[in-house]
């Protein structure tokens, strides 16, 4: 069984942005909602790093944990997602999300929470596979057509790795040995409760 | 696992079984939540009253219904050079996503910020959706027959007053292949050689450099062979921004080779952090940099000496010029330690094989073709160029900016770089099939014919200037602008004047530009809307010169046209102008009459044929439309590192280079491969192999200008040779292996440039003189020297020349710029500007410089109109240090006015306090307009095409500078000052 | 770098936030000589110093720039473990407390019985602000409270859709009634501050148990020590609540981030719990739990003799103002 996960590999990231358009491509998110963003840490001095960072599909998911209307659920593959018609944009899971994946249209003149939106890891949500109202809820659901997250697909250094928390694990691994360096996997510890040591 | 693809089935019914505890079958949210809850119907019912405010896309248009077909087109990417494959999915008609084009060996599924998002260029919920004119100032919708039958009267009457030169066309990087050369042979039927595109403010100084040095002015290498390097410099370049996909197989080369990859810039830019070495210099210091390094090689005798002996001319020169660098010199003057440019000099001589990669940091300078000689020649002294691994890495700037000038968009030369002498004009009339006496007749004197245009960079002092100082008949009166952006040119107040004086401005684009907005003009002011890339078909040649042919993915939206039609129906427009006028020059028949009309304009396939029967020069020869689509229908044939295609590829391609990187030699049915690595002599030229260029005589002061003992492989000539002309094949005893038809069409071609022996590898149009080389082994342009004293520049040697508005005077007097000069019809002046500079600095302590953003490429208004790119940088900022910024009270994210030394000059700007930049340094990104001096100019935008994010434009505040032998512009070094706002 | 910038008075219920929440980015995070940084280590490092690894994005978004904060990880303890057995213990203690109170001593009766003479307590400005402030106050902890416990308890009862419809509305109300809340709050305040002072008699009361020691009730003006204890919870918690209240209405307001969101909605949550069960207290004792007590907000008329028994001193002073008054001011009965 599959458990997806997320790897960014820092030392490859350029903050080319390339995820975060990707993604706006593939689900037409709106302006304001970012699923996916690049974060520079460091900036302009030696130990610069800029890291992807969405939601990180946790083990044991703070989101769901503290979410009022437990509109959230795990599918097989470990991804989190969550039905838009059971939240209420309450704002809790932006509080618990170590993340801060979790984005909410504005709506309302007081800059009122909509619904909350946040990375589908591709996969849609609870409507049917591939529909319309899937997509205009949740976006595309690439999953379901047998395809990774498109951020990732198009990283453009291949810094962002999708796929079984093993295999990219694996994947990033043979890359520090080879190289001979690598900052880590940015979260993993936090998210998953496991690093990844070269 | 779901890592690859083919996993997709089983993982769908892995997912669909997932949600089946969930939701019984994965289907129906419904009965998920009957089973999640213990609900009473009657409770149940307060369900339905719930709002909802679910949805996260707004028009969907990337919906896919798996149900009905998708068809898969490829074209490429719009934006930068390095040729990324872009996937549409078509559904009916409409471009619904983009996949990862996994096939493509340039960019292998990726993107960056702009490629990933360029479908949302087809929403064109920005674009320009009508031809419109200003009528009293108010933009107003017209019809395509209006608009050109107006513009192209205008026209006429511009020439029947003040002559042909008068007109300036501006072309674009934008363009295809089919399309920049269509515009430059328009051009020439015009009667001017006033073209010009953006290579004039990117990559004219390379260009020029690099030719005068090993003969083509082109990246010698590709990205892909990056990963072959040892030792990289990344020198005046930011490629993790401005070509992120480059990027891929930079750090590719620099894990699988535990590579050395230095960066030296002024700032610390994202491409820095990867580095292994970062060198800060003082921006203006790339010459005293290369020549502190060459110091510790010469020094050391790191220098690869027999390489230099075989194919380099003098290098003695150079010797006696570095030798002035000591390391204390090169650290008074560029700042930068001694100790680390010997390490840096150590890598790159020692670790080979070493590249350098350059970019605009490099190029526009005043001294941009001075920088690109000295870098040239840093890497013949190491050995350093015609091999894997190795070579001048130029990343050049727009998707077609290498084919744009390769076609000619420059005030210098006609397509392939043949320049503008008779042999070259007479060579064109006949691939054209028209009389050189016809064409020389549209011209306003014979000489005129022969004499470059005004590049691009100084249209408004052509304006502007008193006639008596613009050596043509009259001042520039009208302009015809095809996707250029007016905000990357310099001294912009200027040119919002000469904007307002002249007689005619059509601007051609899918967006409005800077040009459409910057002036107060109230008439005579055209917008057209034209198709980008993804709407028509042609083919692009990346900086690797590989040629891509992209193929349409939808119909040009609203009433856009394509370029070709654009310029089909202008030409007809003339006609009928001339007509009405009584004047007795034509233009589309003898200038479309090669072509096959489809739907009312010209195909580019038939455009790329005639391209093929002229283009020798450059081996454009080869490239035909078919051997191009088999290129891309079998992207995945080729080798991701050499680019070749392998051996269970399909016969037609087996063995080809990808894109068939030119030089291509011969006919495509001679079926040479392209060549990956120029002047690599390891193969033989069938195969790709090749030597340096010899453009520039047999030999000087005694010394040879042919190669001495070095010869790509294979070659039946075991020296130097010259170029290939019917002479040379007699006098080698080859003449008669060319065919009968081959001799026909020679003699033919002779009789015109005065005897057949004088008919050369670029004037054949048989081909047979380039087959018959080759046969041979030969390059057809011979076997020459790489030039490190290059003795028709105003520097032969690159000597350091301080900036313009140089933040250290006191270098004025030891290394000034160079005295007022003329150049290209105009002034120039040099010293007269700098010896400002001590009072300029003064008032303007900080060093300016500018460069790209990742989200946004060249003018922006393309990008900026992009929602999923604007939404990244919404806002124009300049880059303060935080010492800088603290000793004038200036916050991060604050607004600040930073105000420049011509022309009263200043912008409002948002601070970003950051170590990126040094002490006393500043940078605006230059892809910002809308805003000018502080005034908000969206009302000036026609409704509904103002770009999403606006901001002032760096070139406001640059300054005066020029590049002496292209008139290159200075954006890299200017003074300023900034206050808080 | 972001600062605290939350009003000082909340920084005193930073106890009650798991250890380490609190605090800004450290400097900067460790570098070596070439810039090696370690993920994990950082992580580590943030964690157990409860700070965040921030940086920066070309978003205008200022939350956008932390990259990690491992301080969720303690709110959501504070959120399932911590508030959850406070909000449980105070609430449901407070109720047993009272059942038990009711079971042990009865309601609680005016021991010279009704006099059947009244006298003016609250007047109808004072009662109408009062059950305003009451039915926003209701209204507002079940709401609250449902966003807390709903999950556990109505969730499983009504279906994830009607729970979603009655949260959803919930939030709708709990954020519209704050308006009223607050300007009644404001109203209770100006009304009644004067007669809430604390003084002397307050502790005697206490000593007495407000009545409960021994024989006899303790003397009290207007109010008494347990009615101004109240009052100041009311008007004290209700500021507290009022203000978190509007930061968690309006997220990220200013210059504040998700840390001092936390903050507010820890602020807010256990602030609010703890005034629930003090109101239930206060509810309980002003209906069924004393006979006459009722009437002071019902009809504002109480019974001369409940008046005498609880608030002597107060029913004194109010007689001699009667009589100093001229007679003829008085209405004709």
């Amino acid at each position: 069984m599959a458990r997806m996960k997320f790897l960014c590999d820092a030392d490859r990231c350029i903050e080319c942005n390339a995820c975060v358009t990707a993604c706006k491509n593939e689900h037409e998110v709106p302006w304001g909602i970012n699923r996916r963003r690049v974060v520079t840490i460091n900036d302009g001095r030696p130990g610069e790093r800029s890291i992807s960072m969405a939601c990180m599909h946790c083990t044991d998911a703070p989101c769901a944990a503290v979410c009022p209307v437990s509109c959230f659920y795990t599918t097989a593959d470990a991804i989190v997602l969550h039905d838009k018609d059971l939240c209420i944009g309450c704002g809790y899971c932006f509080y618990a999300c170590p993340f801060g994946a979790p984005q909410y249209p504005r709506v309302g003149n007081f800059g009122g929470r909509g619904k909350m939106d946040k990375c589908t890891y591709c996969a849609g949500g609870p409507q049917q596979d591939n529909t319309l109202v899937e997509y205009t809820q949740y976006g595309a659901n690439r999953i379901a057509e047998g395809k990774l997250p498109l951020c990732a697909e198009m990283c453009s250094t291949k810094a962002l790795l999708a796929g079984d928390g093993e295999m990219i694990a694996t994947i990033y691994r043979e890359r520090v040995q080879r190289r001979g360096y690598g900052s880590g996997a940015w979260g993993w510890r936090t998210a998953y409760r496991t690093t990844v040591n070269a | 696992m779901l890592i690859k693809r083919s996993d997709g089935a089983r993982a769908k019914q892995r997912l669909a079984s997932a949600y089946q505890g969930l939701s019984a079958g994965g289907m129906d949210r419904r009965s998920f939540l009957k089973t999640a809850g213990l609900a009473g119907a009657g409770v149940a019912a307060l369900a339905g009253i719930a709002p909802r405010m679910a949805e996260a896309a707004g028009a969907a248009t990337g919906v896919h219904d798996l149900s009905r077909p998708i068809q898969r087109v490829k074209n490429l990417c719009t934006h930068c050079s390095v040729g990324c494959t872009v996937t549409a999915e078509v559904q009916n008609g409409v471009w619904v996503g983009q996949e990862p084009t996994w096939e493509s060996p340039i960019n292998r599924g990726t993107h960056c910020a702009k490629g990933a998002s360029v479908r949302e260029l087809v929403h064109g919920d920005r674009r320009l959706k009508y031809p419109m004119k200003l009528v009293n100032g108010q933009w107003q919708r017209i019809t395509w027959d209006v608009a050109m039958s107006e513009i192209a009267d205008r026209m006429m009457a511009i020439r029947a007053a003040s002559g042909p030169d008068s007109v300036y066309w501006l072309g674009s990087a934008k363009f295809s292949n089919e399309g920049a050369y269509l515009f430059r042979k328009f051009v020439a039927f015009w009667g001017t050689n006033h073209v010009d595109h953006q290579a004039r403010i990117c990559h004219s100084t390379t260009v020029a450099g690099v030719a005068n040095t090993w003969g083509y002015g082109a990246q010698t290498n590709s990205y892909n062979d990056i990963r072959n390097s040892k030792t990289m410099i990344i020198m005046g370049g930011n490629p993790a921004e401005a070509h992120p996909v480059s990027l891929q197989h930079v750090l590719s080369g620099k894990e699988i080779n535990r590579a050395n990859m230095i960066v030296i810039d002024p700032r610390y830019t994202r491409t820095a952090a990867h580095a292994t070495e970062y060198v800060r210099i003082r921006p203006g210091t790339d010459i005293p940099v290369i020549w502190g390094i060459l110091w510790h090689i010469f020094e050391n005798g790191w220098e690869d000496k027999e390489f230099i002996r075989q194919r380099v001319y003098g290098m003695d020169e150079i010797r006696a010029e570095v030798a002035k660098w000591n390391p204390q010199e090169v650290e008074r003057v560029t700042g930068v330690p001694g100790a680390q440019l010997r390490r840096v000099a150590e890598m790159f001589a020692t670790q080979k094989p070493s590249t350098l990669i350059w970019c605009m940091g490099t190029t526009q300078k005043t001294v941009g073709t001075a920088n690109v000689r000295a870098y040239s020649v840093l890497l013949l002294a190491t050995g350093n160029v015609g091999a894997e691994g190795t070579g001048a890495n130029i990343f050049r700037g727009h998707c077609n900016v290498q084919g744009a000038s390769d076609f000619g968009l420059d005030v210098g030369t006609l397509p392939a770089y043949y320049g503008l002498d008779e042999t070259a004009w007479r060579h064109w009339s006949r691939v054209w099939g028209v009389s050189f006496e016809s064409m020389r007749a549209r011209f306003d004197t014979p000489q005129m014919m022969n004499t470059p245009g005004i590049p691009s960079t100084r249209y408004m002092d052509a304006v502007l200037l008193p006639k008596d100082q613009v050596q043509q008949r009259d001042n520039l009166k009208g302009m015809i602008v095809f996707g250029h952006g007016g905000n990357t040119v310099t001294r912009m107040p200027e040119a919002q004047r000469a904007l307002d004086a002249l007689d005619l401005l059509v601007v051609a684009d899918p967006h409005p530009t800077t040009f459409a907005v910057l002036h107060n003009r109230r008439e005579n002011t055209y917008l057209l809307p034209i198709a980008t890339q993804f709407e028509c078909s042609g083919s692009r040649t990346s900086s690797n010169r590989s040629v891509q042919w992209g193929e349409k993915i939808v119909n040009p939206i609203f009433e856009s046209r394509t370029d070709y039609r654009v310029m089909f129906d202008l030409a007809k427009a003339l006609d009928a102008a001339a007509q009405r006028r009584n004047m007795t020059i034509r233009f589309a028949e003898d200038m479309f009459k090669h072509y096959d009309i489809q739907n009312g304009e010209p195909t580019p396939e038939s455009i790329l044929r005639e391209i093929n029967r002229g283009a020798w020069g450059t081996g454009y020869s080869g490239i035909s439309p078919e051997r191009l689509k088999l290129h891309m229908q079998h992207q995945d044939k080729f080798d991701l590192v050499t680019l070749r295609a392998k051996p269970d590829a399909p016969a037609e391609i087996r063995g080809d280079y990808y894109g068939l990187p030119w030089p291509c030699w011969g006919t495509p049915e001679q079926r040479h491969p392209g060549s990956h690595i120029l002047y690599n002599t390891n193969l033989a030229v069938k195969d790709g192999g090749g030597t340096f260029r010899p453009r520039f005589g047999l030999e000087r002061n005694g010394v040879t200008l042919l190669a001495e003992g070095s010869y790509s492989k294979d070659s039946d000539i075991r020296d130097g040779y010259p170029e290939f002309t019917v002479a040379l094949l007699k006098r080698l005893g080859w003449y008669d292996e060319l065919t009968a038809a081959e001799k026909a069409t020679i003699a033919e071609i002779g009789q015109g440039l005065g005897g057949e022996d004088r008919v050369s590898w670029m004037t054949d149009l048989s081909g047979g003189i380039q087959r018959v080389a080759i046969a041979h082994g030969c390059s057809p342009f011979g076997n020459g020297k790489a030039r490190a004293v290059a003795w028709n520049l105003p520097d032969p040697v690159p000597v350091h020349r301080e900036p313009i508005y140089t933040a250290r005077p006191d270098l004025i007097a030891q290394y000034p710029t160079l005295p007022d000069r003329r150049g290209f019809r105009l002034p120039h002046l040099g010293q007269s500007v700098q010896a400002r500079s001590p009072e300029v600095f003064r008032n303007f302590p900080i060093i300016l410089t500018s460069g790209r953003l990742v989200e946004y490429e060249g003018g922006g208004e393309e990008t900026r109109s992009n929602k999923w790119l604007a939404e990244l940088q919404q806002d124009m900022f300049v880059e303060i240090n935080p010492a800088d910024a603290a000793a004038r009270n200036i916050r991060d994210g604050a607004w600040v006015w930073v105000t420049g030394p011509e022309n009263n000059s200043r912008a409002r700007v948002k601070a970003l306090v950051t170590e990126r930049v040094g002490p006393g340094v500043a940078f605006m990104p230059f892809h910002f307009a809308g805003w000018f001096m502080g005034e908000d100019q969206r009302r000036k935008y026609p409704q509904g095409t103002d770009p999403v994010v606006l901001g002032e434009s760096v070139n406001a505040i640059t300054t005066y500078g020029y590049d002496p032998v292209t008139f290159m512009q200075e954006t890299k070094v200017t003074l300023c000052q900034i206050r808080a706002a | 770098m972001r600062r605290i910038l939350l009003a000082p008075f909340m920084v005193l219920f930073l106890a009650l936030a798991a250890p380490g929440l609190i605090g800004g980015a450290l400097a900067q995070p460790a570098a070596g000589a070439r810039g090696a940084i370690s993920a994990e280590e950082l992580e580590l490092q943030r964690m157990l110093q409860g700070g965040r690894i921030e940086g920066r994005t070309t978003l205008p978004d200022a939350q956008s720039e932390v990259l990690i904060q491992p301080a969720g990880k303690a709110w959501r303890d504070f959120h399932n473990v911590t508030l959850a057995w406070v909000g449980g213990i105070a609430v449901g203690g407070m109720l047993l407390i009272l059942i038990a109170f009711y079971l042990g001593r009865g309601k609680i009766m005016v021991e010279g019985g009704l006099s059947g003479r009244t006298i003016q307590r609250f007047n109808l400005l004072e009662r109408a602000n009062h059950w305003m402030v009451a039915t926003c106050f209701i209204i507002l902890g079940l709401t609250g409270l449902n966003l807390t416990f709903g999950r556990h308890l109505l969730l499983p009862i009504v279906g994830p859709e009607a729970f979603t419809a009655i949260s959803l509305y919930g939030k709708i109300l709990h954020n519209f009634l704050a308006f009223p809340f607050t300007l009644g709050i404001v109203l209770m305040l100006l009304l009644w501050v004067k007669d809430n002072i604390p003084n002397g008699r307050d502790i005697e009361w206490f000593k007495q148990g407000g009545g409960l020691i021994g024989k006899g009730h303790p003397k009290a003006g207007r109010f008494n020590a347990g009615q101004k204890m109240v009052f100041w919870i009311t008007t004290l918690g209700g500021a507290a609540v009022a203000v978190s209240g509007y930061l968690l209405i309006f997220p990220f307001w200013g210059e504040f981030g998700v840390a001092e969101m936390q903050l507010a909605h820890i602020v807010h949550s256990i602030i609010s719990v703890l005034m629930i069960a003090a109101m239930l207290a206060h509810i309980y004792i002003g209906s069924i739990g004393m006979q006459g007590a009722f009437d002071a907000m019902g009809t504002g008329q109480v019974d001369l003799n409940w008046a005498k028994e609880h608030h002597s001193l107060w029913v004194e002073e109010q007689q001699k103002r009667e009589a100093a008054a001229p007679r003829g001011a008085q209405p004709a009965e």
